[in-house]
Order: C-alpha cells, then sequence, then structure tokens
C-alpha cells in the first residue's frame, strides 16, 4: 500500500473510531500540501538550471547565429559589389562594339576602322575570359558563403528545443500559481518602438497589412 | 531631381544599409551616407544638407518614429523628404507614421522596383 493510502486509512479508522473527526480532512490538507511544495522544489531545481545554465547559454547560442548569418550576407554583399565592375564592364565594352562590328558586317567599315576594330576584339575577348572567371569565382565562393544555414539551423533547433522545455516549466508554475493568461496584444508603447517582422503562424494581437499593396491602398485612404 | 541628392540610410542592421546603398547607386544615386538608428542619424541631418532619409522602424536608441517626429519637428528639416523602410506591418503602425508625416512607406522584404517606385513617387510629388 502506497504512503499516501495508508496515512488515509489510519486517517479513516481514527475519524471512524471518533478519535479527531478533523484528522482526515487535517491529513488531506497536509498532503495536499505537500505535494505542493515538492511539486514547487522540483519547479525551482528545474528554473535554476535553466536560468542558471541553459538560457544564458542560448543567448551565448543566438549571439553566435547572429555573427555568423552577418558575417556571412556581409561576404555574400562583398563578393557581388567585386563582381559588378567585371559584369559591367563586359556589358559596356559589348555595346561598344556593337556599331563598328555592325558597319563590318555590313561591309562600310574602312580599313583603319576595321584594323581597330580587331584590336578591340582582340581586348575585348582577353578581358571578357578574366571578367567571367572572375564573376564565376565569385559566384562559387557566393554558393559557400551559405553553409552558415547549416550550422545555424543546427543552432537554433537547439534553442527551440529549450524555450518548449522553459514554456513546460512556466506553465506548470502558472498551475502553481493558479492564473490564467492571455494575449492583450502589443501596447501603444511597442508599437511606437516596432515589434519586428510578422511571422506566418504567430499571432500578432493587431491587424497587419499583407504586403506593399495593402500598405499602398491603406496610405492612399489617408490621403497620400 | 539631381542625381547628386545626398542620402542618408538609416538601419541598425549593417547588411542593410549595404543593400540598400547598393540599390541607390544602382539607381545613380551615389552621395550616401548610414547611420544606425535615429540618435547617431538626427545630428547628421541637423549638420549635413541631406536631401532624402530613408529609414528603418525598429531600431535600439532612437526608433524611426521618433526620428520622423524629431524631424518634422524641426524647422529646418521639416520638408525633408523620410521614406520609412521597415518590417512593421500593423495598420496602426502604418496611419501612426502617416499621422506623424511619412512621405512614403515600403514594406520588408522588398524589392529594388518598389524602392525606386516609391523614391521616383516622393521625388515627382515634391517637384510638383
Amino acid at each position: 500500500m502506497s504512503q499516501p493510502a495508508a496515512l488515509r486509512e489510519s486517517a479513516q479508522r481514527a475519524s471512524d473510531d471518533g478519535r479527531g473527526p478533523d484528522l482526515l480532512a487535517q491529513l488531506q490538507d497536509l498532503t495536499c500540501n505537500l505535494r505542493t511544495a515538492l511539486d514547487r522544489f522540483r519547479l525551482d531545481s528545474r528554473l535554476t538550471r535553466l536560468a542558471e545554465k541553459e538560457v544564458p547559454d542560448a543567448r551565448e547560442r543566438l549571439q553566435h547565429v547572429l555573427k555568423l548569418t552577418e558575417q556571412a550576407a556581409h561576404r555574400t554583399l562583398d563578393l557581388v559589389e567585386q563582381s559588378c565592375p567585371p559584369a559591367d564592364r563586359t556589358a559596356k565594352e559589348a555595346a561598344a562594339l556593337a556599331e563598328p562590328w555592325s558597319r563590318f558586317r555590313a561591309g562600310t567599315i574602312t580599313v583603319s576602322d576595321y584594323c581597330d576594330l580587331v584590336n578591340r576584339v582582340d581586348k575585348f575577348l582577353l578581358a571578357t575570359r578574366t571578367d567571367s572567371e572572375k564573376v564565376r569565382a565569385n559566384l562559387n565562393e557566393v554558393l559557400l558563403a551559405q553553409d552558415y544555414q547549416d550550422l545555424t539551423g543546427q543552432i537554433i533547433r537547439g534553442v527551440m528545443t529549450l524555450v518548449s522545455e522553459v514554456e513546460v516549466v512556466l506553465v506548470d508554475l502558472a498551475h502553481l500559481a493558479g492564473t490564467t493568461g492571455g494575449n492583450n496584444g502589443p501596447t501603444a508603447e511597442e508599437l511606437a518602438r516596432g515589434t519586428g517582422p510578422v511571422v506566418p503562424g504567430v499571432e500578432q494581437g493587431a491587424a497587419v497589412v499583407n504586403g506593399q499593396a495593402d500598405i499602398d491602398a491603406l496610405l492612399s485612404d489617408l490621403g497620400m | 531631381m539631381s542625381k547628386d541628392m545626398k542620402f542618408l540610410v538609416v538601419d541598425d542592421y549593417s547588411t542593410m544599409r549595404r543593400i540598400v546603398k547598393n540599390l541607390l547607386h544602382d539607381l545613380g544615386y551615389a552621395n550616401v551616407t548610414e547611420a544606425d538608428d535615429g540618435k547617431t542619424a538626427l545630428p547628421l541631418l541637423q549638420n549635413g544638407s541631406f536631401d532624402f532619409l530613408i529609414t528603418d522602424w525598429n531600431m535600439p536608441g532612437m526608433p524611426g518614429l521618433d526620428l520622423l517626429k524629431a524631424v518634422r519637428s524641426n524647422d529646418k528639416l521639416k520638408k525633408l523628404p523620410v521614406l520609412m523602410l521597415t518590417a512593421e506591418a500593423k495598420r496602426e503602425q502604418i496611419v501612426e507614421a502617416a499621422q506623424a508625416g511619412v512621405s512614403g512607406y515600403v514594406i520588408k522584404p522588398f524589392t529594388a522596383v518598389t524602392l525606386k517606385e516609391k523614391i521616383d513617387k516622393i521625388l515627382g510629388a515634391q517637384a510638383a
């Protein structure tokens, strides 16, 4: 027989014998308080571990995610910026060659212009090859710069597991405290500071626009 | 409108500032200065002769809405075109920005075409 059941039985016997009619009720109160205290203790230990170790660790991990994503974005932007001049150069020279080339094709080009054209095409072919190789190499680097997603994805998943655990503890605490919550939506002050992007599936607590067309329509209604 | 116009781009994320700066360069606007929130932007605006302000909303220090209000309440700056470029999508916020005197509102993520359209529209209205 379990201890609480044995206690209940002893109390029942005491009550039946007429020895202390309140004993059963008192013991029930005591058991209930003991259980609450034990629950609190268990929650306290879990909370302490979460607060002292795992939440600070998660903050560091997310900081690292921020760093990795920022580095990858800057690396990609660097490579795009480095790729623009060779791409522009190729387009510009190809456009410049189009006119003498069409004269050559029509057979109306002068000998001196023809010699000039041949020299320019020679240079263009060489430069285009070098520039294209540069752009191709940069595109490969852009590809590699996306490897952050694998690492950050793993870290974020770990933090999501922790958030789920914190959620369980907080819900238990709310039950113990006997409170029920409600989502009241952002306050005016929060809205003024900004609440960040809309996340699909997450309740915003206020009416949101659906894309640029909605904003344009809203501003138009406001006379803008 | 002259391509020598001075732009100030305010965003707490340096990558977003670079993206906007690159897009502005593509549109022919080469004179672009950056700031990372309203607090650093405001003295730049007061001391420089900027022609156009593009600002994020949600930033530490001074958010974009406060920067917009500060600009509109400053005699020297009150007519400065201000384009809000932000992820804030609540109708209430957009109405508040409009009431505070924003010149245009672009929601993130955005396209180069949208940015160009809004800048052109603001400059067209200003020239009219």
